[in-house]
């Protein structure tokens, strides 16, 4: 009697406990990837809300469905606090009945599984126990193999280089060449060539600039992602370029904008189809954004609500301005940085990703430095009055990377990123330092004194060789593999403008007018041109010829080269101080009115 | 002679192993007992975990990693760093356009945040913590915006100690620490 | 339940003077007060007084129920889990508190809280004076299991046997890890956990739920199969000072009691048939006493060289390895937090290197030594299963004994007798 009473009890519990368990399983699993206060509904009503910000209707929405879902989530919390508590009751009962029903024969087992000899038990353990030794010496050394990569690796390559030593004693080391890795091949060549060495050293040096250099010309667009283009070199792969337009008459002008925008000297720098530059004055400052196939205005961002921000904007001098520092663009991210000291981060749409403020700059002229980016780094040449730091970021999300106090005097130069033995190096030009940094670490590579006065030229590099040049210094070529001076100048200095470097010859462009060519290998001064004109814009190497434009709005095309030679000289009428950007077949030029695009 | 024999047959054999194996087991009780006990002398008993709001990035996994089943983490508000401001970026969303309580604009996803009108222009802010999950993004809008005067902290009696906090072991910045009694909480002022 | 216990911290009396201060306060021309608020802080002094004080209690019963044959066991067992499990949420545990005493040994300057170490070294002393009585229902994972026991199914006795080595195994990975300041795996991976706090990981919850279901046909298959602090125990209660026997005068070898055992610790006669050579069982016996150096050695070495590996169990060897991996990449599309909270510390890499190697070294000093001892685990586990022995009686495995008294229950001269006819 008491036993059916059990079991009843026993089997309508169980029954109970096994439904409530598959409820909550089944309650666990739909809910298990929604979070109910953030649903997606919620979201995108959210940021629909946003773009068209008085819809009453679409409010009412999201206030009904708030109110729905907190009280969904709070409900449902309590839903499943009850049910594991009923949960629990019942299996306790559920144990109770059970025990109580099979209590004359509770823990009593049934006969032996196991063949009843002892000794057969223990002999069929011992090899059990040997399969879990063994088992476990597979896994241990599939955990040894995972730790040590490097060994597969290296009996692969030891293969690799058994065989190219093979392949290269036959006559067909050329093709081994083209196959293996350049450094491999460097390694593994066999002495009993000189020339195969030579050549295949040749050729992994040209596959490593090739390598290094963003905008291979293999790259379907050329682009001019930041001052003085790709890198900062003053260099651009771009091709096809007019070497004369009519700014007035409208020849070879795609379109023209007139600027209502902030003012500002910072240079435009362009990717894909978006062109970037920013303005600003003592009230606030901003990120502009153009369309390159219209001209259009297709946004304005401003650096405003950034936490550490002066609420009055330090002091600067009219001729730089608080929006002198140009942006900077890798197709994915825009940077801008103001005479404030802030410095944002935006996507292509003009939505704000970070900002911050680095310390508001206390500076004489105002912080102009560019900015410069490598391998989603953004560098910060921060050499103020007060401190003088280089600060490299991330710039998906502005966390600092590496950060150097830099021990100099203020200066007003920007970055470049220069290839030396095809590897990265960040230089910055200082006072009275010229400095290389590991761009990925921030270890200092190289530094060499000798700049004094007031910098702002920027740096630029070719062939492994740095080159500084400042008014009230010198001309400096520096060996970027050991930071040895190679040779000094002092016939031409640069006051505004950075020097160019291109096919051994070193160009400087002096503020008053001056274009000199110089051998990069000696610092022998090959030709000058007299410009008559005062220069502030840098003068750029595109497809073999030099572009230089005034500050009045002159334009000068010379063949890079030893003659330089005046391809053409023309007026546009336009003040000008920003350095153009050059893309292929169109030039974007900010003029101090107007922005306009030149086109072929 | 014979005590030989009585050792060498197998069951005195054992029982004297079984012997030297509770001299052995007796001793080492008694030696690590002593070597632990000294060593927990004078312990200041680290027993609470707690974040420290200095180094905590906000990254959300307070909500989610608490073996509870809602999180042992509250946002707590210190009264006296707040800028009692009306725009407030732990109450209100990023680029709020109108600052009223409407769904739309706010901040907390559970409708923890509540305030009140001092004078204009201040508000003084309150926390429910049935409501609160831990999230963070007022504690995120705050110290971006504001004072950093919410900040999350570990409460001490909904916390169950374990032996290994959970949050810990995944938290981003290495801001949870064991702090003693008298420190089991990491107030602002 | 806690408040009750509770003390109340003041406001200011530890603040941080870390304000940001982006806006200035306020001057409040209404004659507003800032409001004071307080937390509270239970005194966890009083809970640990109470639990150390329960766990005497329950062990002292335990003990007293074992040494007089009652059963008060299934009492016992409830108050266990209904205190240290439901009530207590599984913390403190002594399966745990292993991970902190091996801590405390390495670390000196860990320092370990004092009901810890009570809840480690009193189930120890209490097996080595009367055997496993922790285990027999203070310790509120076994009391669980064996408050849902309904059938007592056998495991095949090899695949037991083999099965019982892993709780070896899993203590020497555990304090591996502990000492290394890695993790504890064994509040990680505690499957009963979710179940007396009601919630939790559901891997982890559909696990302990699994071993309470299979717990119920079958006796105890965590403390068998998985508990490091009852392998640690065993140690102590195979040599323990009193200890349960069985009176061969009064047996009626009804077999009875080797039905009932739940961890099948009772061994009936055993006569040996076996037509084998007694050379042939020497010869085995010493090859595997030689095998036992080079299996230490093997697991040693194997052990050594992932250490690796074994290390990526530390959170900071795995920062290490997502900053490297987000550092090569060209053009990092997203960063994980991880590494983002690293670079918002301004950590860098070499910084992170330094410590990364440090662990691994860790890992390859300790590790060799987890190696070593695994590889003795298996060696000893060989000899032992390669040892000949008869037996007239029903004899008790005072390692594998649990103490949980069913054997008094069901032997029938016990019952009858209503005295000692199992004894000590």
């Amino acid at each position: 009697m008491k036993k059916d009473i059990y079991r009843t009890i026993a089997v309508v519990t169980g029954i109970f406990m096994l439904t409530l368990s598959i409820m909550l399983v089944a309650n666990y699993f739909q809910v298990r990837n929604i979070t109910p206060l953030e649903t997606e509904v919620m979201t995108t009503l959210k940021s629909l809300n946003e773009t068209n910000p008085d819809n009453a209707d679409l409010q009412a929405q999201i206030r009904q469905l708030d109110l729905l879902s907190r009280k969904a989530y709070f409900v449902q919390e309590e839903h499943l606090k009850t049910g594991i508590y009923i949960l629990l009751f019942m299996s306790a009962v559920f144990i109770f009945c059970l025990r109580g029903y099979y209590a004359d024969v509770l823990h009593i087992a049934p006969k032996d599984i196991d063949i009843f000899d002892e000794w057969l038990v223990k002999s069929r353990s011992r090899k059990y126990v040997q399969w879990l030794a063994a088992s476990l010496t597979v896994v241990a050394l599939v955990l040894v193999v995972a730790s040590n990569p490097q060994w597969l690796k290296s009996d692969k390559t030891a293969e690799e280089e058994t065989l190219v030593a093979e392949q290269s004693e036959a006559p067909v080391a050329e093709s081994v060449v083209a196959e293996a890795t350049p450094t491999e091949t460097v390694e593994a060549a066999p002495a009993e060539g000189e020339q195969t060495e030579a050549e295949t050293a040749d050729e992994a040096a040209t596959e490593q600039t090739a390598e290094a250099a963003p905008a291979a010309p293999a790259a379907a667009r050329v682009n001019h992602g930041m001052f003085r283009g790709n890198n900062s070199n003053g260099h651009s792969s771009a091709r096809n370029i007019p070497t004369t337009w009519d700014f007035a008459g409208g020849g070879k002008i795609a379109w023209k904008h007139a600027l209502t925008t902030k003012q500002g000297f910072s240079s435009p720098a362009v990717h894909n189809n978006r062109i970037f530059y920013t303005g600003g004055d003592e009230a606030s400052r901003e990120l502009y954004c153009h369309d390159l196939t219209t001209g259009d205005l297709l946004w304005t961002l401003a650096a405003t609500g950034i936490a550490g921000s002066p609420s009055t904007p330090p002091a600067v001098a009219s001729n730089t301005g608080y929006a002198s520092a140009s942006p900077a663009t890798d197709g994915r991210y825009v940077c801008a940085v103001f005479a404030t000291g802030d410095i944002m981060c935006a996507d292509m749409d003009g939505k704000r990703v970070w900002a911050k403020n680095l310390g508001v700059p206390d500076n004489q002229y105002g912080f102009v430095s560019s900015l410069v980016l490598w391998n989603g780094i953004v560098f910060v040449q921060y050499d103020n009055s007060d401190s003088q730091k280089i600060i490299a970021m991330d710039i998906a999300t502005g966390n600092v990377r590496w950060q150097k106090d830099r021990n100099q005097k203020v200066c007003w130069s920007s970055p470049i990123i220069a290839t030396v033995g095809g590897q990265a190096q960040l230089v910055l030009m200082g006072n009275p330092e010229v400095r290389a940094y590991n761009p990925s670490t921030g270890e200092q590579l190289w530094s060499v004194d000798g700049m004094s006065g007031e910098v702002c030229p920027s740096p630029c590099s070719g062939d492994g060789v740095i080159f500084a040049a400042n008014e009230y210094a010198k001309i400096m070529a520096i060996n970027g593999a050991d930071g040895s001076v190679l040779w000094e100048a002092s016939d031409y200095l640069p006051e505004v403008a950075s020097p160019v470097y291109a096919n051994g010859r070193l160009y400087i462009a002096t503020t008053y007018g001056v274009l000199a060519a110089f051998d990069a290998k000696t610092g022998e001064l090959k030709a000058e041109r007299e410009l008559n004109m005062e220069l502030y814009s840098s003068p750029m190497v595109v497809d073999g010829k030099i572009y230089i434009i005034g500050t009045s709005g002159q334009v000068y095309v010379f063949t890079a080269d030893d003659n330089l030679q005046q391809i053409s000289s023309f007026e546009t009428g336009e003040m000008t101080y920003a350095t153009p950007a050059f893309l292929d077949g169109k030039v974007v030029i900010r003029s101090l009115n107007t922005l306009y695009c030149v086109s072929e | 002679m014979k005590d030989d024999k009585k050792i060498t047959s197998p069951l005195k054999r054992r029982e004297f192993l079984r012997m030297c194996g509770t001299a052995i087991a007796g001793g080492s009780v008694i030696a690590a007992g002593s070597t632990l006990a000294l060593k927990s002398k004078g312990a200041k008993g680290n027993v609470f975990w707690q974040i420290d709001p200095a180094k905590c990035t906000q990254c959300g996994r307070c909500e989610t990693h608490c073996v509870l089943p809602v999180s042992a983490v509250k946002c707590i508000h210190a009264n006296r760093v707040c800028g009692y401001c009306d725009l407030c970026g732990g109450y209100y969303i990023s680029n709020v356009k109108d600052l009223n309580t409407a769904a739309e604009n706010m901040m907390c996803p559970t409708g923890a945040i509540t305030r009140q009108f001092v004078e204009d222009p201040y508000f003084e802010y309150t926390i429910n913590e049935d409501l609160c999950n831990g999230c963070g993004k007022c504690v995120k809008g705050c110290s971006s915006f504001g004072n950093g005067s919410l900040y999350l902290q570990i409460k001490q009696d909904i916390c169950v100690q374990c032996n290994e906090c959970k949050i810990a072991q995944v938290c981003v910045s290495d801001a949870i620490q064991r702090v003693d009694f008298a420190t089991a909480y990491k107030l602002k002022e | 339940m806690k408040k009750i216990f509770s003390t109340f911290v003041g406001f200011a009396s530890v603040a941080l003077a870390q304000a940001q201060n982006r806006f200035p306060k306020p001057d409040f021309e209404s004659g507003y007060q800032y409001p004071d608020l307080e937390y509270a802080v239970p005194d966890e002094t009083l809970w640990n007084v109470l639990d150390v004080t329960m766990l005497v209690a329950l062990l002292v019963a335990a003990t007293w129920a074992v040494m007089k044959k009652r059963k008060p066991m299934i009492w016992i067992s409830l108050v266990s889990v209904l205190y240290f499990g439901f009530l207590r949420e599984g913390c403190v545990c002594s399966v745990g508190s292993i991970q902190n005493v091996a801590l405390a040994f390495v670390d000196g300057s860990y320092q370990m809280p004092w009901n810890v170490l009570a809840f480690f070294l009193l189930p120890i002393v209490f097996a080595f004076l009367f055997g496993r009585v922790f285990c027999a229902g203070v310790c509120p994972m076994g009391a669980l299991q064996e408050l849902v026991n309904v059938k007592n199914g056998r495991i095949s006795k090899p695949v037991a046997m083999v099965l019982g080595l892993l709780p070896w195994l899993y203590l020497i990975l555990t304090i591996l890890y502990a000492v290394t300041r890695s993790r504890f795996l064994v509040c990680e991976f505690d499957p009963f956990i979710g179940i007396f706090r009601l919630g939790g990981d559901v891997e982890l919850l559909v696990f302990g739920i699994l071993l309470l279901i299979i717990s119920v046909f079958t006796g105890r298959p965590f403390c068998r199969f998985l508990c490091p602090y009852g392998a640690l125990l065993s140690l102590f209660s195979a040599v323990s000072w009193k200890k349960v026997e069985i009176t061969k005068k009064k047996c009626i070898n009804c077999d009875l009691c080797h039905n009932s055992c739940p961890v099948d610790a009772i061994r009936p006669p055993y006569a040996n048939t076996d037509k084998e050579e007694r050379r042939e069982g020497v010869k085995r016996l010493l090859g595997y006493m030689l095998l036992m150096p080079l299996l230490m050695i093997l697991g040693a070495l194997l052990m050594r060289m992932s250490a690796e590996g074994l290390s990526r169990a530390h959170k900071d060897v795995r920062l290490y390895d997502m900053v490297v991996a987000y550092e090569a990449l060209d053009a990092p599309e997203t960063i994980p937090l991880e590494v983002e909270g690293f670079y918002m510390r301004n950590g860098t890499l070499d910084e992170l290197t330094v410590v990364k190697d440090s662990i691994v070294a860790e890992y390859r000093t300790y590790g060799t030594w987890a190696g070593a001892l695994m590889g003795m685990v298996l060696a000893i586990a060989l000899i032992r299963f390669s040892v000949k022995r008869r037996r007239e009686t029903y004899e008790i495995d005072n390692a594998a004994c649990v103490a949980c008294g069913r054997c008094f229950e069901y032997c029938p001269q016990n019952r009858e007798i209503g005295k000692s006819d199992i004894e000590k």
